[in-house]
């Protein structure tokens, strides 16, 4: 590890620090801590949700993979960008319009039963802790590459990093953590990306031209195939991605930091354009990564390819430039599980505490008390997870992340604002349903279950063929819930009445 | 869920609804008696049935459009070689695809963006019509 590294590392872990001593000052209550006082405004939401959704995955994860494997390493990329219509279209308003700090607040404007609280936030709490897994793991194998320190000493630095943000300065920290952490990404992906394409005279083409004769795969890199050979397997997981986006508790929390729909509209379009010209950015990393590293390069420093994008640095600007894009990785891992462990709080602390045990009759301070504990509690759980874990193969948690939200959540989402007969058993079956079918089928698939000793974590032959179960899980919860609807005879046309016009026009919110 | 809505709705007739009292039997008088509005006259009425019909005339087409694109690339990939013919130079009709799918997006976001501001206006009318200006809840 040399000095630059360290000073623009310690710099950039001073800079969050003081962004959290002073929302610490401005977090006196709930709404505070769980939504920064619902004041942020359209860009800001934007610039966050982005940081919320661009871990270290997406910026090393993705780069590697386009080195190593071309097109099908950028595949991934239009699942996650087109995501954010179903986002906009469906369920950014109604979300803001009907909730207050959890995704259960939405579905309980409907319902207010506490079994169907219990369900939203068992499926949230699922997927925050197999998320929160993935990025722990990746985060401490990622530091321990770039700074060469320990994988325990790394999880417990981004462990005590992400607490310290959560704790003190909740969502108003996290916020800007974010925000901050997602202009330092797409700096540091525009020089990369203008050196990148500086080398190749600044032609597309002559970029194309050139890979192609760069990679071992030759012609077949730059078109789909070299990665995901068995079609429905790759059609499922896409699925996942499209559809488990507008699922995703951290990122669905992050629209009630704003005050109305039209902030919250308005923040989606800034996360679709930061993302998607992110994602295009990427291609040059990985094509650059894939000339000027060399694939066997890349793999010999990191099998998954995590290395590229930082090894491209040191190749295109030096040990500088390098230790830059170093910090900035740093500060992507750190984002994104403070935006998690602040999700699991709130979910434990609003929703199974303040809700179903307190039954809404908690006082502020007892909200407050619980939304800290609950903060370290998930903390210190992920932590030690993340130290157990750190020789499985872990990377799939990522994706079946994303399945359970389409499964789980979005079912649920659409329902409860388009079905007029949609009950309270519907509810709870089209969550469980999801959740469950996802979870199990899962645990047979090849992901799990791998018949080569030490592969995966079960040693055998996987009973469900493909590695994400999203294209059969999702319909299941649509069929969960339908089911579950027409089996009880409850319904209540009023309290519909009410939730659609308050989903659509934005009016009588209760604050 | 309804309590606090039912105390919110105090708030309003505290603020406003007491100015109202005199007018006679209106919508606000029976706020200001701390009543939960009548969620499903506003829903039939007909400002809010044209919003309705507005939101889903764009939201059903423009999904199917954006889904069915979407799937249709990975169907085509995955089960085909079409999309492998040279474009320009050494790039595919997978990349520009790909691109298109990305441009789809901003398009239909900054389209939606659009029509969001009518259906913005038509929600307000509605509620002003029933006597409720949503600026006031805050």
């Amino acid at each position: 590890m040399n000095a630059t590294v360290i000073i623009i590392f310690l710099v950039i872990v001073a800079m969050t620090l003081v962004i959290t001593y002073y929302a610490a000052k401005r977090t006196n209550s709930t709404s505070d801590f769980y939504t920064a006082g619902g004041g942020l405004t359209g860009w800001q939401n934007g610039m966050a949700i982005a940081g919320d959704y661009l871990s270290a995955a997406s910026f090393l994860g993705i780069a590697g993979s386009i080195a190593l494997f071309g097109f099908d390493g950028f595949l991934f990329s239009i699942g996650y960008l087109v995501a954010y219509l179903v986002v906009l279209f469906i369920v950014a308003e109604p979300l803001r319009n009907l909730g207050k700090y959890t995704l259960a607040d939405m579905i309980n404007a409907r319902f207010n039963a506490k079994k169907v609280r219990g369900a939203a936030a068992l499926s949230s709490i699922t997927i925050v802790v197999f998320y929160m897994i993935a990025q722990l793991v990746g985060a401490g194998a990622l530091i321990q590459l770039l700074f060469g320190i320990d994988y325990l000493w790394a999880v417990l630095l981004v462990g005590v990093m992400m607490t310290i943000y959560v704790l003190f300065g909740g969502m108003t920290a996290t916020s800007w953590v974010q925000i901050i952490k997602a202009v330092l990404l797409m700096v540091g992906t525009v020089i990369l990306s203008f050196l990148v394409l500086q080398r190749f005279d600044f032609s597309i083409l002559e970029m194309f031209a050139q890979v192609k004769t760069a990679t071992p795969h030759g012609e077949a890199f730059l078109n789909p195939g070299v990665k995901y050979t068995i079609p429905l397997d790759t059609i499922s997981l896409m699925l996942a991605l499209v559809l488990g986006t507008a699922g995703l508790p951290h990122i669905l929390m992050r629209f009630f930091t704003v005050r109305d729909a039209k902030t919250a509209r308005s923040s989606v379009m800034w996360a679709t354009w930061i993302v998607g010209i992110f994602y295009v950015m990427t291609i040059f990393l990985g094509f650059g990564a894939a000339a000027f590293v060399g694939s066997e390069k890349i793999i010999s420093t990191n099998a998954a390819g995590n290395m590229a994008a930082p090894l491209l640095a040191q190749a295109l600007g030096g040990d500088i430039l390098m230790s830059f894009i170093s910090a900035v990785a740093f500060a992507t891992i750190l984002a994104v599980v403070a935006g998690l462990v602040l999700t699991g709080a709130s979910a434990f602390a609003h929703d199974i505490y303040g809700q179903i045990i307190k039954k809404g009759k908690a006082s502020e301070r007892e909200q407050m008390l619980a939304a800290r504990y609950a903060s370290v509690g998930v903390s210190v759980f992920s932590i030690l997870l993340a130290i157990f874990a750190q020789n499985l193969n872990v990377a799939f948690l990522v994706s079946l992340a994303f399945c359970i939200a389409a499964s789980a959540n979005l079912p649920v989402i659409i329902y409860t604002i388009f079905w007029k007969k949609f009950n309270t058993t519907g509810a709870i079956s089209a969550i469980l349903t999801g959740l469950i079918s996802a979870l199990v089928l899962v645990s047979i698939s090849p992901s799990v279950m791998n018949p080569e000793a030490g592969a995966a974590i079960i040693t055998g032959t996987p009973i469900f063929p493909l590695t994400n179960p999203a294209i059969v899980s999702i319909p299941l919860g649509f069929i969960g819930g339908l089911v579950g609807t027409l089996l009880s005879k409850e319904s209540d046309i009023k309290k519909y009445a009410e939730v659609k016009v308050r989903a659509n026009t934005g009016g009588f919110r209760q604050l | 869920m309804s309590k606090p809505i039912a105390e919110t709705n105090a708030e309003l007739a505290r603020s406003k609804g007491s100015s109202k009292v005199k007018d006679g039997n209106t919508v606000s008088d029976s706020r200001a008696a701390g009543h939960v509005p009548d969620f499903l006259a506003i829903e039939s009425s007909a400002g809010f049935k044209e919003l309705m019909k507005k939101k889903k005339a764009f939201l059903v087409p423009t999904t199917i459009l954006f889904l069915g694109l979407y799937l249709l690339f990975n169907f085509i990939i995955s089960y085909s070689n079409i999309l492998e013919a040279t474009f320009i130079g050494d790039i595919s009709w997978v990349w520009v695809f790909a691109f298109s799918l990305f441009a789809m997006t901003w398009i239909l976001v900054t389209v939606y963006m659009k029509r969001a501001e009518k259906f913005d206006k038509m929600a307000q009318d509605t509620l002003k019509e029933f006597n409720y200006d949503k600026e006031e809840n805050r």
